[in-house]
């Protein structure tokens, strides 16, 4: 449960050079892997790879400033596996209410009050929440609210979300800092 | 063990093409735009998932493999990116007729 000790440290407050350059590395690393499977491991395109990854680094830092991440693997795995069976069961509800000769829906709006403050791991959950089954998130509320869109507004969307918004900050703890 | 494979890309693919039909029955049965993005985005993305998984064994290699699983990832991004972008600016300001 507990957080790495540098994040306590004073190095929060200073701009954390190790941390960006390691995130520098690995980020290159990634775009650099996108490029060989995009074109194949081609080695005539190796060159124009290289500098396509810098560039791709460069472009991410700017936009994405490093954060302290403190990811858990298994965690992230539980959760990938969860994302995935909400994703398939999102995909079967929706389809059987295309199919449905009755057509049985309750379109709406729900206002969720998140407990996450705005920032990157709140867009993720907006992303994530995007694809899982009758909620669509379409915008800020008043307060910290989101508005939801739902096809069935007489299901329990908030406290199904709740449930949802707590395990999408256990498995990406340390980013909601920046509120 | 080959026809084991084949088999089970004629059933995955088979079931993805079904979901694709699926979402686009909800694209033309559904009532407003909203209704429809949720038809657009849940259904194609599970058939997309299902097609690629169905061709993961035909594929040519390591690098194929992962070229199909990139793809499906870039489209589950960036459904659930502009899904939101068009959700939003449809609530502000009304679907366009």
């Amino acid at each position: 449960m507990n957080s790495p000790d540098e994040r306590d440290g004073p190095e929060e407050l200073s701009p954390d050079r190790p941390v960006a350059l390691g995130s520098a590395i690995f980020r290159s690393i990634g775009f650099f892997g996108f490029w060989l499977v995009l074109t194949g491991a081609d080695p005539s395109d190796l060159a124009a790879g290289l500098v396509a990854a810098f560039a791709a680094t460069w472009a991410s830092l700017r936009l994405m400033p490093t954060q302290p991440w403190d990811l858990r693997p298994i965690k992230l795995a539980g959760y990938v596996s969860h994302f995935l069976r909400q994703s398939i069961t999102a995909g079967i509800d929706v389809a059987w209410l295309a199919l449905d000769p009755r057509l049985r829906l309750r379109p709406g709006f729900v206002v969720y009050q998140a407990q996450l403050p705005p920032g990157t791991t709140r867009e993720a959950f907006c992303a994530i929440m995007s694809l899982m089954p009758g909620t669509l998130p379409c915008g800020q509320a008043e307060g910290n609210g989101l508005t939801i869109h739902c096809l069935d507004v007489t299901q329990p969307v908030a406290e199904q979300l709740a449930v949802e918004e707590a395990l999408c900050v256990q498995a990406l703890r340390g980013v909601p800092r920046n509120g | 063990m080959r026809l084991v494979l084949d088999i089970f890309t004629v059933l995955a693919v088979s079931a993805g093409a079904f979901f694709f039909l699926a979402g686009t029955v909800g694209l033309i049965r559904f009532p407003d735009a909203l209704t429809r993005l949720h038809a657009l985005t849940k259904v194609d993305n599970l058939g997309l998932g299902l097609v690629v998984l169905g061709l993961l064994p035909q594929a040519n290699g390591l690098f194929g493999a992962l070229k199909l699983v990139t793809i499906w990832l870039l489209v589950q991004l960036s459904g659930a990116i502009v899904t939101q972008l068009i959700a939003g600016t449809v609530r502000q300001h009304g679907p366009r007729e």
